[in-house]
């Protein structure tokens, strides 16, 4: 029973992340990739510290209970990988500010352009391109 | 109707192949060498870090070059930002034209002031006690962007910079941060020691309370340029899109 829900949680990140993918690559308007692509990067941060979960009952945070070398063997058979945890953190911070730069540009387009849908500014940037030619 | 054909179609795959899978995987149980290593060490041991937060001696001790590195990406990130929406200095004057005065009923403007203290108090907690508890600098500087944040949805962004925190200032404190995680970073090179190196060169502990060596100035630092970095960004993105417009000279 463990295994299958432990199973069913692993195919639906991966679903989730294909269909994130698919968000991506289909979607003609430029915030829906956004938030795709926020979900595919969430996604993979959860798979990240799902690596280092542990599926057993007591289970506790990498963090000691109390500063004595007694507690310690408990706290090793208890607690998670710290290690997909402290590379996560980052991440999640710093996809924050490439989201927000992103954004940014998204914003910028959407002025100059006044149109959101890729397929438009492709047509727009040409025609912006010889005007200034003439 | 059709969606939701495809839903169940989805919904279906999904618990198929986790069946299947099911039958071959056992659940993890065990940790990983290096990952008994780090909860072995990260207090007593030999290599330590001197921080019961394990999370925190790997972030900023063990694997410290990796998030100086991506504190870089930061930087750079939030440059992008600023140099995407530049502004010359008679335009950057009349973005700051504006009234101060919040356009909510009277209850929403004195619940956000409790708020914002409240956050302010919760976020320098999470970032201070980074070595002790959950927390650390990241997540308590972007708990700090969100006091501003709210000042400019309750208030104006007019409110927030007559009150003397403007782009500038944020943009100098985030410098003050980064340029602190630096010297923070390159400090152990002065006493023959390498870079990011920790406990031979920063006090274990102070007052009976332990800081973790360098830890607590790294997570200081990073709250400081983590928080202010997104409020700059915050300040630009709420300047009026018609003020932007003239700016552009667009005239949609």
């Amino acid at each position: 029973m463990i295994a299958l829900l432990w199973s069913i949680t692993i195919v639906s990140l991966l679903a989730t992340l294909i269909i994130s993918v698919c968000g991506i690559v289909a979607k003609p308007n430029l915030v829906k990739k956004l938030i795709a692509l926020t979900i595919f990067s969430d996604t993979a941060n959860v798979l990240v510290v799902l690596l280092g979960y542990r599926v057993i009952y007591p289970v506790k945070p990498p963090i000691l209970p109390q500063l004595s070398k007694t507690a310690l063997g408990e706290f090793v058979k208890t607690a998670v990988d710290p290690l997909p945890q402290a590379l996560v953190i980052t991440a999640v911070v710093i996809g924050m500010a490439v989201n927000i730069l992103i954004a940014f540009a998204i914003i910028q387009i959407y002025r100059i352009y006044g149109t959101l849908d890729v397929r438009e500014v492709g047509k727009t940037l040409p025609e912006l391109l010889r005007r200034g030619e003439a | 109707m059709k969606r939701l054909i495809g839903l169940l179609i989805l919904l279906i795959t999904v618990l198929g192949v986790a069946f299947y899978i099911a039958q071959n995987i056992t659940p993890p149980k065990d940790l990983h060498p290096l990952g008994e290593y780090y909860l072995e060490n990260s207090y007593f041991g030999e290599h330590s870090a001197k921080s019961p937060e394990v999370v925190t001696s790997i972030l900023w001790d063990y694997r410290g070059v990796d998030t100086l590195f991506e504190t870089a990406v930061f930087f750079l990130a939030i440059i992008g930002s600023l140099t995407l929406f530049r502004l010359n200095k008679e335009q950057a004057e009349e973005a700051r034209q504006g009234q101060p005065k919040p356009q909510l009923p009277e209850p929403v403007v004195v619940v956000t002031k409790l708020t914002v203290a409240m956050i302010l108090a919760v976020s320098a907690s999470i970032a201070l006690h980074g070595q002790l508890t959950p927390g650390g600098g990241f997540q308590g500087g972007s708990a700090l962007a969100v006091a501003p944040l709210l000042v400019i949805a309750a208030y104006t962004k007019y409110a927030l910079e007559k009150n003397g925190l403007d782009k500038t200032r944020a943009i100098i404190i985030r410098s003050i941060g980064l340029l602190g995680i630096a010297l923070t970073a390159l400090t152990p090179l002065l006493a023959n020691g390498y870079i990011m190196q920790n406990q031979p060169i920063f006090p274990g502990e102070a007052l009976g309370v332990p800081l973790g060596g360098s830890l607590v100035l790294y997570n200081l630092f990073e709250y400081l340029a983590v928080g202010a970095g997104f409020t700059a960004v915050f300040l630009l993105l709420s300047i009026p899109e018609k003020k932007f417009k003239k700016f552009l000279g667009v005239r949609r």
